[in-house]
């Protein structure tokens, strides 16, 4: 037991000690072969396990107890075969998928797995041919050859460069460690064909390229010639001389070069043409170049007879040509400041410096030449590029010159013309538009020769002043791009000016944006009238700055709180628009956008409501309608006014006053009256006529001094009989009465008489003192329906004839009448007073009676009414005259009569005078 | 198989491709076997390259042997070379040879010389010299299979060439004379090399006397000679 321990623990280490010590001490039980295999994929690999004899015969094993197992895991026994009693083998199909190491085990005593041998696969490829050999000479005698080595092996793997010339067989290249593809050869011998190829080798076995035959010569790539050196010429500004130095180590002698040069800040190389530089050399001068430039260079040369590969361009080297005299005159302008005093201006001479390609050089100094005026020659040298001159009002010539160190540029000549020049001849067609990113500017020459241009422009702005950057053109120019930094989204006010010998031209402006932008904001629009079914929209154009380009139109959008959006499209020039039709009493929002060429922004929104009626609605309506009912009331109260007496009568019957009766007063026989008037009643009969005397002379005395009225009464009465005159001698006559014609007394009268007057009037007629007296012409009508008295009746024609023959309408009359009752006789109407005389002469004895009458009328009248009432009474007691009051009234004449041959003179005074008062019919 | 119109199109099609690829068969190009004249050529160039490359070496070892070596005007009166082959042979009996006999005595020569050379290195002291005159030994090596190249082109057999030209350890010489024998080496390589280049130029013109162009180019380079 203790043995087969010892054994199993010595069977443990057979392989860990054969590998280790290599089986110096202790003897393998068995090895595998091959030992170390190398096997390609894919490819089916055989092992054999080979027992050791003695192992076998001390532990009795035979060869069908050999377990193969791969790593960990055992290779199916369908894959052994067992050779013999001391040998089995294993087949694999496929080796790189299994892996290491393989083993060969034993199965001692049925159950223990004892491990004999092992080794580990190599899985590699043979090499893949070479591809792609290609070699180039370096120098004299260098060669590096490079190829493709194919796939990786995966296998130590040798490459080798062999050449041989036809003779004799050339010495191997060997790549240095870790490099396949490429090797370099030492000594190679120009002018001698030789084959190059490579042969690669690992064991899975070795494999040749093509083979490659050439000429070393063929092949050769010179290295760059070097030491490149620049240098200039101050004779002539335009060349410069590049030297360097050509390579040694070359396998001939003729070279030939390309040489190519650029300006330090271009990116772009121009070709010496190779023509010019085909033969070996060491240097070259290069011509026609800018004055003041800084030129790079760089060289490369091969073979002269073009055997061979071109160098490698050579270290860059650069020089300056030399400066030559500005080739440019300077951008000349100069601006004018009127504003000095005492026939003096500010010259602002300003110009521009040249471009490094014009100046050709460094510019030192300026030097400014002026002409005219009072000083005859003016000259400054300058470094700056602006100068300020006081100069007076003539005009003058100024002229600048560029300096630098070897001459000055050609006289920049402006003309200033005096103060009093009047520019003109201006461009015409003045168009400004982007492209490219730049701002270009066109237009059309005018027809007379032209200097040059210049332009000036500026930011056009609200804020800012305008100040202006400018550039000039030459005279050919019709189509320019501004020379600045211009902005995006900023207003340019472009100014061109044409400038003549004599002077600058009238200057054309035109405002363009580099690129266009939405404005910054949109305009505020309010309303400016709100109709019932429109509104008035203003806005203001928005300002400069905020515009962002050329506004194009402007759009008003307005909505209800509820409703779609409405879009109005409006030109840019306006400024108002009227929205129509809108719903009467709705809100509306409304807001504005303006847009440029490059799109739009919103304004504010604003809102209002249209009102319910429109203006003037509520008005057309109101007034007619107050109008209407002003009118309607003027009329009623017209009307009213119109019809009063009518109404009057309506309303208020017109009832007699029984006690004013005057027929009642005088005749107190008349028992009907006395209960009408009981007033009446109180006077008695008989001292009536008495009594109503006296009251007469009282009022008689208040309103005329009394002796005049006698005489004049006296003077009456002798006219009256002198004159005959045909008196109306009534035996009562009213003062005021209707102009009613009593129908009734004309009928009782005479109905003979004139049908044209069926009133019979009486006139009074009274004669003032000497003649001064007014004439009153009293025509009362007789309202009495008593028979005239057969006297009277005449005067009445002739009445009527005077009424005929004077022309004067009856109411005029009767107005006449009226006013002399109402006032005072004063006014003297003679030709009534004849004419009244003429009536009343042979009536002189109808005239007393009548007097007499009026005195009883004043009798029964009170105190306080006139004698005009009286006359009133009278003759509305003649009215009476169809009644029975016609007998009252015969008696009041006879009682008259009495009463006239006593003291008529008396009782006719107060009659004059009285105030006419209206007794009520 | 009938044939269609598209057919006979096609086949003429095909037969004009054909006529017009022609020319660049290479089998049809060929006008035959170039003969010796690119090898001549060659071998002309090669020697005009080591005549350049002597040139440098030559200035480069001489100034490495010191004065009076250096010096331009040094013409030393040639000692003990005589187992140098000479190219100091008369000009007419020079002329006289065939083109074998002087192709031969060129491949001698230069067999000769080049064993002579290869004792040279031994006395170079840096590696730069050594390395230039290593590339020499090679490139004159290549002359030497130039000049069999053409023999064989032009059917002459090569010259029984003996024991390869080895160094044979002279016996001692002073450090002078040794220097005096670097001297007349390199002397009679520049003279071998100058008779070489218009021996197989003119070998060359008499190869190919068609080549008008060649010959042109060929005659203004033998006039730099």
């Amino acid at each position: 037991m203790l043995a087969l321990w010892t054994w199993i623990v010595q069977a443990l280490f057979i392989f860990l000690i054969v590998d280790s010590v290599g089986g110096g001490l202790l003897k393998p039980c068995g090895h595998i072969v091959p030992e170390s295999p190398v096997v390609a994929p894919n490819t089916t690999f055989t092992a054999i396990c080979v027992l050791d004899e003695e192992c076998l015969s001390e532990h009795h094993l035979n060869a069908n107890q050999i377990l193969w197992k791969i790593k960990d895991t055992y290779v199916p026994k369908e894959q052994y075969t067992i050779l013999n009693k001391t040998a089995a083998s294993v087949t694999l199909e496929d080796v790189s998928s299994l892996g290491s190491p393989l083993t060969c085990n034993i199965l001692l005593y049925g159950q223990l797995e004892q491990n004999i041998y092992g080794i580990q696969i190599r899985v590699g490829w043979a090499p893949e041919k070479p591809k792609n050999l290609s070699c180039i000479v370096n120098g004299q005698s260098n060669m590096k050859c490079q190829w493709d080595p194919g796939k990786e092996t995966h296998l130590d793997t040798t490459y080798v460069l062999k050449s041989e010339w036809p003779t004799r067989q050339l010495t191997d290249c060997i790549p240095p460690p870790n490099v396949n593809n490429s090797c370099t050869v030492d000594m190679v011998v120009v002018y001698v064909n030789m084959d190059v190829w490579v042969v690669a080798t690992n064991v899975l076995g070795n494999v040749s390229s093509d083979r490659i035959n050439f000429d070393p010569i063929d092949i050769v790539q010179l290295l760059p010639p070097y030491n490149v050196t620049v240098s200039s010429s101050k004779a002539i500004s335009s060349i410069l001389k590049v030297s360097w130095t050509n390579p040694v180590d070359k396998p001939f002698e003729g070279l030939k070069y390309n040489i190519r040069y650029r300006t330090k800040d271009a990116s772009d190389w121009t070709l010496i043409p190779p023509e010019d530089t085909a033969s070996t050399r060491d240097s070259f001068t290069v011509q026609y170049l800018k004055p003041f430039t800084e030129y790079v260079f760089s060289i490369r040369c091969m073979n002269r007879e073009g055997r061979g590969f071109w160098s490698n361009w050579s270290a860059e080297s650069s020089g300056v040509t030399y400066e030559a005299k500005p080739s440019n005159a300077p951008s000349f302008w100069y601006s004018i400041d009127p504003s000095q005093g005492h026939g003096y201006r500010l010259l602002h001479l300003k110009w521009k410096t040249l471009p490094r390609s014009e100046a050709n050089g460094r510019i030192l100094h300026y030097e400014v030449i002026l002409r005219g005026g009072k000083t005859s020659n003016f000259s400054k040298s300058i470094n700056d590029t602006k100068l300020i001159l006081n100069i007076t009002n003539d005009p003058y010539v100024v002229s600048l010159k560029a300096h630098n160190i070897v001459g000055s540029s050609d006289p920049s000549t402006l003309t200033i013309p005096g103060r009093d020049f009047k520019a003109a001849h201006p461009i015409t067609n003045l168009k400004a538009f982007p492209k490219d990113n730049e701002l270009w500017v066109q237009w059309t020459p005018p027809n007379e020769p032209v200097n040059k241009y210049i332009l000036e422009w500026c930011v056009f702005s609200d804020n800012l002043p305008c100040t202006p950057d400018w550039q000039q053109e030459g005279s050919a120019t019709k189509l320019t791009y501004l020379r600045g930094n211009l902005m995006e989204s900023k207003c340019y006010l472009i100014t061109v000016i044409p400038v003549y010998d004599d002077g600058p031209g009238s200057p054309r402006s035109v405002k363009a944006y580099l690129k266009q932008a939405p404005p910054s904001r949109g305009p505020f629009v309010r309303t400016k009238k709100v109709g019932k079914n429109e509104a008035v929209l203003v806005w203001e154009h928005l300002p400069v700055d905020d515009q962002n380009g050329f506004i194009r139109n402007y759009t008003i959008f307005y909505r209800t709180s509820s409703g779609n959006e409405t879009a109005v499209h409006v030109n840019s020039s306006h400024t108002e628009y009227t929205l129509s039709p809108l719903t009467s009493d709705t809100l509306y929002m409304v807001r504005m956008a303006a847009y440029t060429d490059e799109g739009g922004k919103d304004g504010p929104e604003f809102t209002f409501t249209t009102p319910k009626f429109a203006q003037g609605e509520i008005e057309a309506i109101v007034v007619p309608v107050c109008l209407a009912f002003l009118l309607t009331t003027l009329l009623g109260v017209l009307l009213c006014f119109n019809k009063l007496d009518l109404i009057k009568k309506h309303i208020w019957p017109n009832v007699p006053d029984p006690s004013k009766s005057h027929i009642a007063q005088w005749s107190p026989h008349t028992p009907t009256r006395h209960n009408l008037h009981p007033k009446d009643q109180m006077y008695p009969e008989g001292n009536f006529t008495d009594t109503d005397v006296s009251v007469v002379e009282i009022e008689a005395n208040e309103k005329k001094p009394l002796p005049e009225d006698l005489k004049s009464l006296d003077l009456f009465k002798k006219e009256k009989i002198t004159t005959e005159g045909h008196s109306s001698g009534i035996g009562g006559s009213s003062c005021m009465s209707s102009s009613r014609p009593s129908i009734s007394s004309n009928d009782e009268s005479e109905s003979g008489q004139n049908t044209s007057s069926t009133v019979q009037y009486s006139t009074v007629v009274h004669s003032g003192y000497r003649h001064q007296l007014p004439s009153v012409q009293v025509f009362s009508r007789s309202e009495s329906t008593q028979p005239l008295l057969d006297s009277e009746e005449r005067p009445e024609d002739l009445q009527i004839v005077e009424n005929g023959g004077s022309g004067d309408g009856a109411s005029p009359r009767q107005q006449y009448f009226k006013q002399n009752c109402n006032q005072d006789e004063i006014s003297p109407d003679l030709s009534h007073f004849e004419r009244s005389k003429q009536v009343s002469s042979a009536n002189e004895e109808d005239f007393v009676r009548l007097k007499q009458q009026q005195m009883s009328d004043q009798r029964s009248q009170s105190s306080g009414s006139g004698p005009m009432k009286d006359f009133e009474d009278v003759s509305a007691a003649d009215n009476f005259g169809s009644s029975t009051e016609g007998q009252i009234q015969r008696f009041e004449t006879i009682g008259l009569e009495a009463a006239t041959e006593e003291g008529m003179p008396k009782s006719y005074l107060p009659q004059t005078v009285r105030q006419g008062g209206y007794v009520p019919q | 198989m009938d044939l269609r119109a598209g057919d006979s199109w096609g086949m003429l099609a095909c037969l004009c491709t054909v006529l017009w690829h022609l020319p660049a068969v290479p089998a049809l190009n060929r006008t035959g076997d170039p003969g010796p004249g690119p090898s001549i050529q060659k071998t002309y160039d090669l020697t005009r390259y080591l005549e350049h490359q002597l040139r440098s070496l030559a200035g480069t070892y001489l100034n490495y042997l010191g004065p009076p070596f250096n010096e331009p005007d040094f013409n030393p009166p040639r000692l003990s070379a005589e187992a140098l082959p000479s190219a100091t042979v008369d000009f007419n009996v020079w002329r006289s040879l065939n083109d074998h006999l002087r192709l031969a005595q060129n491949y001698q020569a230069y067999s000769h010389l080049l064993c002579y050379l290869r004792g040279l290195d031994r006395h170079a002291a840096t590696a730069e010299l050594r390395r230039s005159l290593a590339h020499f030994c090679t490139s004159l090596q290549g002359l030497l299979g130039s000049i069999a190249g053409v023999m064989a082109a032009l059917g002459y057999p090569l010259p029984p060439q003996g024991a390869e030209p080895s160094w044979a350890p002279r016996p001692p010489h002073s450090d002078f004379l040794q220097k005096m024998d670097d001297f007349w080496l390199l002397k009679e390589l520049q003279t071998w090399l100058w008779r070489s280049a218009k021996d197989f130029n003119r070998l060359k013109k008499k190869m190919q006397p068609s080549a008008a162009a060649v010959t042109l180019r060929l005659e203004a380079a033998a006039s730099d000679l």
